[in-house]
């Protein structure tokens, strides 16, 4: 009998509740969740993981989550990586720096788990289409 | 009696006050450290609970009939825990958690605290109505915007704000143009938090005909940790109480155990200092300023008057206490 393969996403906030929270809510959906807690241990976890997607905290110690988007994206293994950045910046200016660094999506805290949850399975399909 | 015979009972005295004094700090800290150990696994089976209820995954209502069930003294050391998830997450899971409050009678507790005499305890009755979105309990918070601490008044305003009545637009704006200069909302930062965004316009008449009055979360949530601060001042803990008091009284006896030797010590060594004539020198002193100082408190004291709070400041703790 073969094992389906869960799809891996790496979360990376230094808020434990949060981690804690969407890594539950992931699980909860069949996914493979990575909870890591600062940029560095992102950058490390994507790398040697390859995931699908990545959950990302713009402020972090160590990186940014800014910061690891952009060493994504600069990656050739990891360049077509999604990305969905979820973070208390809620103004206009911090969105259009998050789309233009290349994130796949965009999630203001407080945040509805349920709607992360849509944005995280909308942007899984986006890739199978 | 001569030095030799001084010096080795100085020295014992000495050294049985710092080995006590060692000794206290050890057993306080394993204590301390004890003491969260058995809270951390005392919660423990009702994190779970909470992250499925927060995260809107209790669809068979377990993590509800679970955290409905917590008693009363249990309750009081998960509460800290249901406030810190309430301001991050929106929408149903938002709503069971502040369900959840109303159940352990927080909104009541909230109501009578408002009239606290103590501004911290009042602070932070108006910052957990705001979280609760008790409609309720605006006509009880709106007289807060007149309150004398101006921490107070802001988080009042903040939770006023977040509520949404309509009646609260009017009076935060009261506040902002207030008759009493000294009482007035000052614009820039404390208005952003007060959830109304100020309208670019001199003229108050023309701002309260004209103004746009929205409510804004993600900036009037930057101020969740000046009214969330722990405090002891907002303790509601009895037993809490009788513990500071007993290490109050503890620290009154230790003190005489080393610290009072010590002192003492260094007495003696001025005394003899001034009469062999030694004079102290402290050498070169730099000043070190306080330049770290958070913007977002800066601004708050009203030093740095419009300075943009970001969605990622944090303010530290309450700026005064009562």
């Amino acid at each position: 009998m073969t094992e389906m393969v869960k799809t891996r996403i790496v979360v990376a906030d230094d808020d434990q509740d949060i981690l804690d929270l969407v890594v539950f809510k992931l699980t909860q959906a069949g996914y493979d969740a990575v909870p890591v807690s600062d940029g560095v241990a992102a950058l490390a976890a994507i790398e040697a993981d390859l995931p699908r997607l990545a959950i990302l905290d713009v402020m972090m110690p160590g990186l940014s989550g800014m910061d690891v988007l952009r060493k994504v994206r600069a990656n050739e293994a990891t360049k077509d990586l999604d990305v969905i950045l979820l973070t208390a910046r809620a103004r206009d200016s911090d969105l259009d720096t998050g789309f233009a660094t290349g994130a796949s999506d965009y999630v203001i805290k407080p945040f509805s788990p349920r709607e992360l949850m849509h944005r995280v399975n909308a942007v899984l399909a986006r890739d199978t289409r | 009696m001569t030095l030799n015979q001084v010096l080795p009972i100085a020295l014992t005295v000495i050294g049985f006050s710092v080995a006590s004094t060692l000794a206290v700090i050890a057993v306080a800290k394993t204590r301390r450290g004890r003491g969260s150990v058995r809270s951390r696994s005392l919660l423990a089976p009702y994190r779970n609970a909470l992250i499925a209820m927060a995260s809107g995954e209790d669809e068979d209502g377990q993590a509800k009939d679970t955290l409905y069930a917590v008693p009363a003294p249990t309750w009081v050391r998960l509460r800290p825990n249901v406030l810190a998830f309430l301001p991050k997450v929106r929408g149903t899971s938002a709503d069971d958690l502040r369900e959840l409050m109303r159940f352990h009678g927080e909104i009541d507790r909230a109501k009578r605290m408002l009239t606290s005499r103590s501004a911290v305890r009042r602070a932070h009755a108006a910052y957990l109505l705001g979280l609760a979105r008790d409609r309720f309990s605006s006509p009880l918070l709106l007289p807060l915007l007149n309150d004398p601490d101006a921490d107070v008044r802001l988080v009042a305003a903040r939770a006023l704000g977040v509520i949404g009545e309509p009646l609260a637009a009017s009076g935060i704006l009261g506040a902002l143009d207030g008759p009493d200069p000294d009482r007035r909302v000052p614009p820039g930062l404390p208005a952003r938090a007060l959830g109304v965004v100020p309208v670019r316009c001199a003229d108050p008449d023309q701002r309260r005909r004209g103004g746009e009055v929205h409510l804004d979360d993600a900036s009037v949530d930057d101020l969740a940790p000046v009214a969330g601060a722990d405090d002891p001042a907002g303790r509601d803990d009895a037993g809490a109480r009788w513990r500071d008091l007993g290490a109050i009284l503890l620290a009154s006896v230790l003190e005489n155990l080393g610290y009072r030797q010590a002192t003492a010590w260094w007495r003696l060594e001025g005394w003899a200092a001034s009469l062999v004539g030694r004079k102290q020198v402290w050498g070169t002193m730099t000043r070190q300023g306080f330049g770290d100082e958070s913007p977002a408190v800066a601004a708050l004291s009203g030093d740095v008057p419009g300075v943009a709070l970001s969605g990622d400041v944090r303010v530290p703790a309450l700026r005064r206490h009562a």
